[in-house]
């Protein structure tokens, strides 16, 4: 079979890239596959967007395999043998005042890392999205009343509400991620609604409500697909906020418990050697800085590739 | 004239900035020294809840109370075993040893300028007992309670006034027990000038200042400062300094750039590996001294697998005590299993826990728990507490134990532990008063396990019901022959080491790192003896 025997209406002698490119789609697969892989060009030219890409894709990895990966347990140490050992071949990062391997407990650290910004990105997007989506829409009293809830939200900084959550939930990881979900969503839901206010007045909207669709229907299949690319870039930029939030929470010992190789805490742990013994809080520092950077990279890309106003 | 002003101004300017900028400059090194005249220490203090002598038991408030407020009689630094009138002449014991009489020194004042009578003396007695806070039981162990208190207690004149105790204690144990920060002297005009809704002043006085001291509190903001001054109206050796000043400091690396920049004179909370590297450092010296203060983990009798005799032992057996005095409390403490420390009578010095791994899954096994259980551990996040933890949390998984750390600062742990709300804690016990009744009083007795108990020594917050440990504690404290009194305590402590619920882990060595600058320094054997108005500064 061909490649060109698996596309429909295909004219023959075109290549596979013609038939992406094409500006008279067939079909309406062909239009969409085309305007992904047109934003796929665009992002994949921006080389630091690519950069960010790949330490994230690399961070996936890393989390995946962290059993094979790290070379020590991540938990185990020995106080009289490797206590506090600098960086060297046995230990690439050294070890920390457990003696436990550094590198180990950044690699299993990067599980709890994806961890909270998956979990933090599948709640609070979500709701920010249903949030702005429903008061664009509906106007009025619901508007007012939906904006002025995220408006209170707003209203805190953010590292002190999600404080405030932790401390009357108690510690623990998955208090922490519903504390920064809880917190982090009323930024969507402004995007959101911004969103929704230029479509709900657009010819289409008005076609679906003379056929008589209900507002659910028109909010779910007609305004909220058009929104998910904003908010989609939204929340990548915000991961870094996010690692962030969960490593400044890690330290002041409200994220994480020890002995969790969280990013956060194990600097926590390390500012008490931080003159003799720079490696156990270096390490984990370096980590937050490069993921948190990736993601920004890669937000940044995300928004010049998806955002047709930008377009060149 | 007009037409010249502008470049004049601008002049002006230039250099009224470019001199800012030399003054900026100039005055990094300034900064960095501290004032002659003062004192300033870097200590972790977030465990004081108030300024009350009649309330305060933590171990820095001790120190604190001990510099500000006199009291009757103090122990001699240097030989704990003596005592010495502090604001008392002389006194005397009746032959049946239930009455004590004391005369004040004359012409005392207090820091307001009232003057200092025996009227003072018996209300700030009587307070402490009506108020009945934590530490009242140091008072009330006597036989006052709220009734019956302003009989025994007397004023008998100007500068006189007599205390009745119940039984014919040991006079040693009495007089030690009236060092204790409970047996401040308070100003009775001033704090009854701020009294509301008869409280005794008890509102007022958390956050203010009513005694006779060397130093007077000048201001106390939690987690941030502790300012103390000189008191001029003071009757004895007046402070050779004009102020002390405690910064809480929490991290000890933190504490040791401060001193190694200047910016304090002593630093309190230094780690072990930061009193090695400030050893090699010629402006820095270190004192230490053992202290009558032990760090243990405990086992809420309350939670029923606790509770099991075998799991209590195997505990023991699962901390690696070698590992642990070698690295994480080097320099700064001493492997000690007995709740008595070294230095006090009858104190034992048998370790004969070590880690070991078998036995103690041998005897979870015969606890019925040969696959291990879940518990959870209130820790303060200070070192080495959270080190020791992490470690034992480390070896407890080896028998099959998941400890869940449950991180918190000293005040949330601290209420949590009195509240008997926890599995474990790790927490560390300072003596009140130097003699053996103090330790084996607060891990050895619990004479009414009862939520509502009236006192509630360490053995009551982990719930251990202990009627023959209790009787032989209190047969102990009326023994006068000090021969015999030596062998109950070390009786006491052979049973305690068996089958308390108690870990004990170590004896702290007290280690302070000052500039060398700093004279006259010594850090007391009590939270409540280390004399900041003893130091000078050349």
């Amino acid at each position: 079979m061909t490649a060109n025997a698996t596309r429909n209406g295909a004219v023959p002698g075109e290549t596979l890239r013609d038939w992406l490119i094409s500006d008279r789609p067939r079909s309406r697969r062909q239009a969409s596959v085309g305007r992904a892989y047109r934003a796929w060009r665009g992002f994949s030219s921006n080389r630091l967007a690519m950069l960010g890409l790949v330490i994230v894709v690399g961070l996936v990895l890393v989390a995946i395999f962290a059993n094979l990966l790290s070379p020590y347990s991540p938990y185990i140490g020995d106080l009289r043998t490797t206590r506090l050992l600098p960086p060297s071949p046995a230990h690439w990062f050294g070890t920390d005042d457990q003696g436990r391997d550094i590198l180990s407990r950044i690699i299993q650290g990067s599980r709890i890392t994806l961890f909270v910004v998956v979990l933090v990105a599948i709640l609070a997007a979500p709701i920010g999205l249903a949030v702005g989506t429903v008061a664009g829409y509906s106007g009025g009293l619901i508007d007012a009343a939906l904006m002025r809830i995220t408006d209170i939200f707003l209203a805190f900084p953010r590292l002190i509400l999600a404080l405030a959550f932790v401390a009357a939930l108690g510690p623990g990881i998955e208090n922490a991620v519903l504390a920064i979900a809880i917190t982090s969503w009323p930024p969507y839901a402004r995007i959101a609604r911004a969103e929704t206010l230029t479509i709900r007045q657009t010819d289409y909207i008005a076609a679906v409500q003379l056929i008589g669709a209900s507002p659910w229907r028109i909010v779910l299949r007609h305004i909220m697909p058009l929104c998910v690319a904003s908010v989609i870039v939204r929340v990548t930029l915000d991961m870094a906020g996010i690692i962030l939030t969960a490593a400044g929470l890690g330290f002041l010992g409200l994220g994480a418990q020890p002995p969790m190789p969280e990013w956060g805490a194990m600097i926590a742990n390390g500012r008490l050697y931080v003159l003799d013994q720079w490696w156990v809080a270096a390490a984990p520092g370096a980590a937050i800085f490069v993921v948190s950077l990736a993601f920004n990279l890669l937000g940044d890309g995300l928004r010049d590739a998806l955002d047709p106003r930008a377009a060149k | 004239m007009k037409t010249s002003t502008p470049p004049i101004t601008r002049r002006l300017l230039a250099i009224a900035a470019i001199s800012a900028l030399l003054i900026a400059c100039g005055s990094v090194p300034a900064l960095a020294a501290t004032p002659r005249d003062t004192l300033v220490v870097a200590f972790a203090f977030d465990d004081i809840i108030t300024m009350d002598p009649a309330e305060a038991f933590e171990i820095s408030a001790g120190e604190i109370m001990g510099n500000t407020y006199d009291r009757l009689v103090r122990f001699e630094v240097n030989d704990p075993s003596k005592l010495s009138g502090d604001i008392a002449k002389s006194w005397t014991v009746s032959a049946d040893g239930r009455i004590y009489s004391f005369e004040l020194k004359a012409g005392l004042k207090f820091a307001s300028g009232n003057p200092l009578t025996a009227e003072d003396v018996a209300f700030s007695l009587q307070r402490a007992v009506i108020l009945d806070k934590t530490p009242a039981f140091i008072l009330t162990q006597f036989g006052f309670t709220k009734d019956n208190v302003k009989d025994k207690i007397k004023q008998t004149g100007p500068l006189t006034l007599t205390i009745e105790t119940d039984k014919s204690f040991a006079p040693s144990f009495v007089l030690n027990c009236l060092t204790a920060n409970i047996a401040a002297i308070v100003d009775k005009k001033l704090v009854l000038s701020k009294e509301q809704n008869n409280d005794l002043g008890y509102a007022w006085l958390k956050t203010n200042y009513a005694g006779s001291g060397p130093l007077k509190i000048r201001e106390w903001r939690a987690n941030e400062i502790v300012a103390l001054e000189r008191n001029d109206a003071y009757g004895g050796g007046k402070s050779k300094l004009a102020r002390v000043i405690y910064r809480h400091v929490k991290e000890a690396a933190t504490q040791r750039l401060l001193l190694e920049k200047g910016d304090v004179d002593i630093a309190r909370n230094l780690t072990p590996q930061d009193l090695a590297a400030v050893s090699s450092n010629k402006d820095i010296k270190t004192t230490g001294t053992p202290k009558g203060t032990v760090y243990y983990f405990s086992l809420n009798q309350k939670n029923p697998t606790l509770a099991k005799p075998e799991v209590r032992e195997a505990f023991k057996w699962l901390v690696d005590y070698a590992a642990i005095g070698d690295t994480l409390i080097k320099n700064i403490g001493v492997v000690h299993q007995n709740f008595l420390p070294v230095g006090l009578l009858g104190a034992s010095t048998e370790n004969p826990y070590k880690l070991d791994v078998e036995k103690a899954k041998a005897l979870l096994a015969k606890a019925g728990v040969p696959n291990g259980f879940k518990v959870t551990i209130d820790m303060r996040t200070v070192q080495p507490v959270q080190g020791i933890t992490e470690a034992f949390q480390q070896t407890a998984k080896r028998a099959g134990i998941d400890i869940e750390i449950l991180p918190g600062d000293g005040k949330q742990t601290l209420t949590k532990y009195r509240a008997r709300t926890h599995d474990l804690y790790i927490g560390q016990w300072g003596a009140d008063y130097w003699d053996p009744h103090s330790n084996a009083d607060t891990f050895a007795r619990n004479p009414d396990n009862a939520d509502d108990a009236k006192s509630k020594p360490l053995a009551w917050r982990n719930s251990w019901v202990i009627p023959e440990l209790t009787k032989k504690a209190d047969a102990a404290v009326l023994e006068r022959d000090a021969g015999k009194r030596r062998a109950m305590y070390e009786e006491m402590q052979a049973d305690f080491r068996k089958d308390s619920p108690f870990v004990m882990l170590y004896q702290q060595t007290e280690v302070a790192a000052f500039r060398s600058g700093v004279e006259g320094l010594k850090i007391g054997p009590t939270s409540d003896t280390t004399y900041m108005f003893m130091v000078s500064k050349r």
